[in-house]
């Protein structure tokens, strides 16, 4: 298994990775997840809408406990949830990456058609930069350009919080790296581990490393959403 | 430079497809909004309205069964003091009724007592009359029989004519009013 993911193919100059694909099927399953629920919407709940109403509660109360900007919050915090949650557990299928796709350079053995989304560098840095520029954002927004800059640079008790805003400034930078290689690693670990034990036992030992995926994959979807959520109430209050 | 050049190709990092996931998240995202979170958010809303309401209707009645009991009482109370009231006036209706019929019974009774003395009386004077006139009868009958082995025919019959008129004369014969 390689860092970086499979081209399939080429539409022009724009490269169709087999992590593409995948997100395009994640987006599907998040749409039919959405239509059905439209479908079956009702003031008494079931099945789909329960789930739904659990994962929208869930963040939406724990966005309140930490900010009162909970309607500019919650929104990023949920889709960056499901989005991460369904893509991890799409991964956890047996056989999602059997299948393989064949082309001109992929040689006798192709190329697996799907590999986790998350296990794309691409994916979880578009994710931790998209999480961040919109804090940023919102920061301003709400608290001003003064206060925005207040933030990095200060002259008070020179020159302690200079520095400090200087740590401030180099943190924001750290922030995207360590929340796209944290989900990034773990995924991409987590498939490299099943791969190596699955081609040397096919049946028993791999169960407690998919049960070990399992729950990594829906921990770390929540740890992004939360770091997120984190992020944003700290930049939007007042410094 | 030609290091974080290689770095990013190891880890297969594309502008191109750097930009698709941003732009593929801010769809999901604008699409999640508009027909997830916004329902979701009124059906929560409508549902929280309809317990509130259901809470407060709750409440209303259990304060409109406590005042519909506090009536309850009240009317129980006033119905038994009517009840009371309409036993009273009863009792003493019942009273005074028992009393006019006692007295009715009386006086009917007086009466019928009254008119059968007097029928007695008229009965007995009746019964006396009748006893008179055939003690008058036997005596003639007897006194006929005695003279008739006494006496001729012609004597018999001036002596019974003398003795009847003897006996009628001592007031035996003469019916009684």
């Amino acid at each position: 298994m390689t860092l970086a993911p499979s081209i399939l193919f080429n539409i022009g100059s724009f490269p169709v990775t087999n992590t593409l694909v995948t997100t395009l099927v994640v987006d599907v399953i998040i749409i039919a997840i959405v239509l059905a629920f439209r479908a079956s919407l009702a003031l008494n709940p079931n099945g789909v809408q329960n789930f739904l109403e659990m994962v929208y509660e869930y963040f939406y109360d724990a966005t309140k406990e930490v900010s009162s900007k909970v309607e500019i919050i919650y929104p990023w915090v949920t889709t960056f949830f499901l989005f991460i949650v369904i893509s991890n557990l799409l991964g956890q299928f047996p056989g999602f990456e059997s299948i393989r796709f064949f082309s001109a350079g992929s040689g006798e053995e192709g190329v697996p058609l799907f590999r986790t989304a998350t296990s794309d560098l691409n994916v979880t840095l578009a994710f931790a930069v998209i999480s961040i520029f919109m804090c940023h954002y919102y920061s301003i927004k709400h608290t001003g350009i003064k206060g925005y800059i207040g933030r990095f640079i200060s002259f008070k008790m020179f020159p302690i919080f200079m520095f400090v805003g200087l740590l401030e400034f180099i943190g924001e930078f750290t922030k995207v790296i360590s929340l796209s290689c944290r989900l990034f690693g773990n995924l991409f670990a987590g498939e490299t581990v099943m791969g190596t034990v699955s081609s040397m036992f096919a049946f028993g030992l791999p169960l407690p490393f998919m049960c070990l995926e399992l729950m990594v994959a829906v921990i770390q979807a929540i740890v992004f959403a939360m770091l997120t959520m984190a992020f944003m109430s700290i930049m939007i209050q007042k410094h | 430079m030609e290091i974080l050049t290689n770095i990013l190709n190891l880890f297969g990092l594309e502008t191109k497809l750097f930009i698709a996931q941003i732009v593929n998240f801010a769809i999901l995202l604008y699409i999640l909004k508009k027909f997830l979170y916004k329902p979701i958010a009124q059906t929560l809303q409508e549902r929280q309205t309809k317990i509130k309401q259901g809470l407060q209707d709750a409440e209303n009645a259990k304060e409109a069964l406590k005042v519909a009991d506090a009536q309850k009482v009240e009317i129980l109370k006033s119905a038994r003091k009517d009840a009371d009231k309409m036993i009273e006036l009863t009792k003493k209706s019942i009273q005074s009724i028992k009393q006019n019929a006692t007295e009715d019974a009386k006086k009917q009774a007086d009466e019928i007592i009254e008119t059968a003395k007097k029928n007695a009386e008229a009965q007995q004077e009746e019964a006396s009359k009748k006893v008179g006139l055939m003690s008058v009868d036997l005596s003639k009958s007897i006194v006929s029989k005695i003279l008739s082995e006494l006496f001729s025919e012609q004597d018999k019959n001036i002596v019974l004519a003398r003795a009847v008129e003897k006996i009628e004369a001592g007031g035996y014969g003469k019916a009684t009013n």
